[in-house]
């Protein structure tokens, strides 16, 4: 019922609107009600504008901000163009983010050298990187399809061995596969010594099968909590999960590499599904179980939902879904292919806007500012992880294994940190992290130039006049000081339509 | 006089009816006041003294057989060879104390002692969500919502019961906090409410010489607006004035026990701090993460005994504090998803079960006992073969206390679909409305006072310092008045 008096809503407000922000405004004040009247939602004639554009709407969902450069990007290559652009990050050359990032020499170590030493500056490496990555680096999309995978296949770097062996997981288990195909994805997670550490597969063994894998394995990575297992198919997948576990407990000569132990195996047979397992599968068995949950309905569906909530829309349409989940079943789980589906099937001016959660909205303002950050590769902590922590979002940091959740209602009423780190960042206050005022204003000097620069480089001209009014009024009328420069520069960035993308 | 001149009031009328209606953090307003939406409304048994509710949810199922111990179940130490704890005359170091002859606490619960010994701590086991999901996200959702079955609102138990009550302070800016980074779904849907991880630290940073400017320049960005954000940011900015007078790092206990250096002991010394502030703040959600052991749980020393000593450490704590001297009226409620597995698993850890133990404490509240209904352990006892049954819904707990102590009526509302069972988990009101010289009773003593408490409220105050004047809010609306009247007199001929 709800979900239908949005549709209609949004069909009403999608169908008549040509109002720009208002509209967006409407939208999102229309995604957020459960219950409205439809005549509230009825544009005024008296505030025309061109809808935003679909290039518009595309920078927003496959970058981490919008920014001059890729709009005009978009509006170069054509919508479909620059779709296709950011599904192959590695045509997309992107040296200026790749040598920023080769002083975190960590990223690249092997497990073992991993291991020998203390893993602080390790987790720092990691968590900074991520923030970089998603300020610097042209390949957006890849971006923010690594931060999609943490969050469904969460892992938290504080447990276990994790905080020495992350690097590992980050690199093989998630960005490899990132675009590829999820069967691919699953299955290099479940062979992964971080995801054996988080959910205590490690130790599972034939005479003790540890359900913590098992369980979270169809519930959250695969078939979705009402996807149609039982206790008992948590407890039969546990037993093909024997063995699996990490070469550790050997002192100093631990590779700390996943590894099957065929003597920790239920070699019994095994019922999954409703799928007879013969006894003697050993390793196979764990195969097996992906196999099947890889190509289960279920899994399609709920991965494809999940894309459509992330990318298009908090409530997307049982349409999309459906045609997300065709192209999963059609392409064998081609992620690719998923997107490429996603975004070419409805209207984009259906898709009501999305809230940013605090990553990317610090991200989008150090991306629209142009801030500098100087990478510190062998710190142990930073001021600028300091405000990720201070908004509950620093990289990776989600305990239980449902990752950070995508939900309005568990980001929107904590709005001080969000305030606090875009005005401090355009303050200059974040140790290491810098915004070249003279560069970002171009010669802006009076009030009025300097609201237009802002509205430019944050909102591409788009900013609310009744926002833009109030920026104006706080700069005053001649020539602003830097100080309150800086300061408007950090209230835009707090502004209520700078929340949403 | 009206106190609905404020903020606070205008945000509350219009939030609850908006957030009732399923919006999931803020939303247009609705047209007009649907006709199902239940009268904002005072239970006529309500005790004098409404509390403040604590409420506390072990995230990641806590073990409620290692919390609160069946030691005479034999099936308990068979099925836990290693993750028991032994019975009180066992001479074990690790022995369980003794609570009333069948369950015990481990001994480094030993601090609720005093609570429970006082009467103010209740055990309730077998207890929890009669839902069968073991799925941490489904049975949290479930049990925070407390609505099964209606896709349409998305609100939690406490948000549905602030909603559906006038505020204990009139006007109040802030009437629940969640100390957490998001609010959490226990209070979806409260009006006047925010997620805030620390309130000792709840301040407009950046250039301080320009923070008064810029809180002008924020505070019209968003009120100008009809984002979904307004509400949040009216409140954030509202409540970063109301934090700011509160001492939150210098508060000092008034009881003998010392908080916790640890995150939830703070999260209790906050609370204390809020509640002896009386700035309106009646409900606050605190979360403990963290309980989900499936290997090396440390039932006896580890992971679950440190975490289970700190929680005992913070609840004795706080109870010392807030029920010392010029006590406040607090209520308690900890909770968590499901509990676990009887039969320990070979990793030393334990699975996901079912039926768990809760704890309430409160100066009203009828403790120093272990409420249950108790099924046993006994292979054909146990909730799929393999569980604890939950033999008392643990909406009949929290049904009771709402209507009791906090003193809302409107139990289909906050519970919907559910007819809930008094257990007896409160006491009986020492005060009822209209006592207005707080002798228990309402009589012709009481016509002083409620004449004065409704010409002048201060002098009231002035001269009954033990006694609350909204006692003469016989009509429930928050509002003391001459609409209070035909009620009072009511009562009076009654008696």
């Amino acid at each position: 019922m709800l979900n239908l008096l949005e549709r209609l809503a949004k069909q009403v407000a999608g169908g008549t609107s040509s109002r720009s922000g208002d509209s967006v405004l409407s939208r999102r004040s229309l995604l957020l009600a459960g219950f409205s009247s439809l005549a509230a939602m009825r544009p005024s004639a008296t505030q025309a504008a061109p809808q935003p554009s679909a290039n518009r709407f595309l920078v927003n969902r496959l970058t981490f901000g919008w920014t001059e450069e890729e709009q005009l990007l978009a509006d170069t290559l054509g919508y479909h163009g620059y779709l296709e652009h950011h599904l192959n990050p590695e045509a997309i050359p992107d040296n200026a983010c790749d040598s920023l990032i080769s002083s975190y020499l960590r990223l690249n170590w092997n497990p073992y050298n991993l291991h020998s030493v203390q893993p602080q500056v390790t987790v720092h490496q990691v968590t900074e990187s991520t923030i970089v990555r998603a300020v610097y680096s042209k390949r957006q999309l890849l971006e923010r399809m690594v931060e999609f995978w943490t969050d469904h296949f969460n892992v938290d770097i504080n447990k276990s061995h994790i905080p020495w062996l992350f690097p590992l997981w980050l690199r093989l288990a998630i960005r490899q596969h990132a675009l590829g195909t999820f069967p691919q994805l699953l299955a290099a997670t479940a062979q992964s010594q971080v995801m054996m550490f988080y959910l205590d597969n490690v130790i599972s063994n034939g005479t003790s099968p540890n359900e913590n894998y098992s369980r979270e394995l169809m519930e959250l990575h695969t078939m979705d909590v009402g996807g149609g297992y039982t206790q008992e198919d948590v407890e039969e997948v546990a037993r093909c999960f024997t063995g699996w576990t990490v070469h550790y407990g050997y002192g100093s000569g631990s590779t700390w590499e996943f590894l099957y132990r065929p003597e920790w195996h239920d070699n019994g047979p095994k019922v999954v599904l409703g799928t007879q397992i013969p006894a003697g599968g050993g390793f196979n068995d764990g195969l097996t179980v992906l196999d099947i949950l890889a190509h289960h309905p279920s899994t399609a569906r709920f991965i494809s939902r999940k894309l459509c909530q992330r990318f298009w829309d908090y409530n997307p349409s049982e349409t999309l879904v459906d045609a997300v989940t065709t192209t999963y079943m059609n392409t064998g789980g081609d992620i690719k292919a998923m997107l490429r589906t996603l975004f070419t099937t409805e209207n984009p001016s259906t898709a009501a806007p999305k809230f940013k959660r605090p990553f990317h909205l610090f991200a989008s303002t150090m991306r629209a500012t142009k801030t500098q950050i100087n990478p510190q590769p062998f710190f142990t902590g930073s001021a600028l992880r300091n405000l990720y922590s201070s908004a509950g979002h620093h990289p990776f940091y989600h305990s239980p294994p449902d990752g950070y959740p995508d939900r309005l209602d568990a980001w929107s009423g904590l709005l001080l940190p969000r305030w606090n780190f875009s005005a401090i960042l355009a303050n200059n206050g974040i140790a290491d992290t810098s915004i070249n005022l003279a560069a970002f204003l171009d010669g802006a000097s009076t009030s009025a130039a300097v609201a237009d620069r802002i509205d430019q480089r944050l909102f591409g001209g788009r900013m609310p006049a009744s926002e833009k009014a109030l920026l104006l009024n706080y700069l005053g009328a001649g020539s602003p000081t830097e100080g309150i420069i800086r300061d408007a520069i950090g209230l835009a960035a707090s502004a209520p339509s700078y929340q949403w993308y | 006089m009206s106190r609905c001149d404020g903020l606070g009031c205008r945000e509350y009328m219009e939030l609850s009816r908006r957030q009732f209606l399923g919006a999931t953090g803020a939303g247009i307003i609705a047209a007009g006041v649907p006709a199902w939406l239940p009268r904002v409304a005072l239970a006529s048994e309500f005790c004098a003294a409404r509390d403040v509710i604590v409420s506390i949810f072990l995230r990641g199922a806590v073990d409620g057989l290692t919390m609160c111990v069946p030691y005479l179940e034999s099936a308990y130490y068979a099925a836990r060879p290693t993750l028991n704890i032994p019975q009180p005359d066992s001479g074990s170091p690790f022995a369980a104390i003794d609570l009333n002859g069948f369950f015990g606490i481990p001994p480094y619960m030993a601090p609720l002692l005093p609570a429970y010994q006082n009467g103010d701590l209740l055990f309730v086991h077998a207890c929890g969500s009669t839902d069968t999901t073991r799925s941490h996200f489904d049975a949290m959702k479930v049990m925070e919502y407390a609505n099964p079955n209606d896709p349409v609102i998305f609100s939690g138990w406490l948000g549905r019961h602030l909603m559906t009550s006038a505020p204990m302070v009139p006007g109040s800016i802030l009437r629940a906090i969640g100390l957490n980074f998001g609010l959490q779904r226990t209070l979806h849907g409260a009006p006047d409410s925010l997620p805030i991880p620390k309130p000792n630290d709840f301040n407009l940073q950046g250039n301080a010489a320009t923070r008064p400017a810029r809180r002008s320049a924020l505070t019209n960005l968003y009120q100008q607006t009809d984002d979904p954000l307004k509400t949040s940011a009216i409140t954030t900015q509202a409540t970063i004035d109301l934090l700011a007078t509160i001492n939150f790092n210098g508060y000092q206990s008034q009881g003998n026990t010392a908080y916790p250096n640890s995150p939830f002991g703070q999260s209790l010394k906050s609370s204390a701090a809020l509640i002896r502030a009386e700035i309106g703040v009646e409900a606050i959600q605190v979360d403990i993460g963290g309980w989900d052991h499936h290997i090396e749980m440390g039932a006896r020393e580890g992971i679950l005994a440190t975490k289970l000593t700190d929680l005992a450490a913070g609840l004795a704590a706080f109870h010392a504090d807030m029920f010392a001297g010029n006590g406040k009226n607090v209520t308690v409620v900890v909770v968590s998803e499901f509990g676990r597995r009887i039969e320990e698993n070979g990793n030393k850890g334990t699975d996901h079960g079912h039926g768990n133990a809760m704890i309430v404490l409160g100066n009203h509240i009828a403790g120093g006992r272990v409420l249950t209904n108790w099924p046993g352990l006994q292979p054909e006892q146990l909730f799929e073969g393999r569980d604890l049954q939950t033999t008392i819904d643990y909406r009949d707990i929290l049904a009771e206390i709402i209507q009791h102590r906090l003193a809302n009526s409107n139990l289909t509302t906050v519970f919907p679909n559910f007819s809930p069972t008094f257990r007896g988990v409160t006491e009986a009101c020492a005060s009822p409305r209209g006592d207005m010289n707080c002798d228990g009773a309402i009589s012709i003593n009481d016509v002083p006072g409620f004449s004065q408490a409704i010409l002048d409220e201060d002098a009231f105050r002035a001269a009954n310092a033990s006694c609350d004047p909204l006692n003469a809010d016989l009509n429930g609306d928050g509002e003391i008045d001459g609409r209070d009247i035909q009620e009072f007199t009511r009562r009076l001929l009654d008696q």
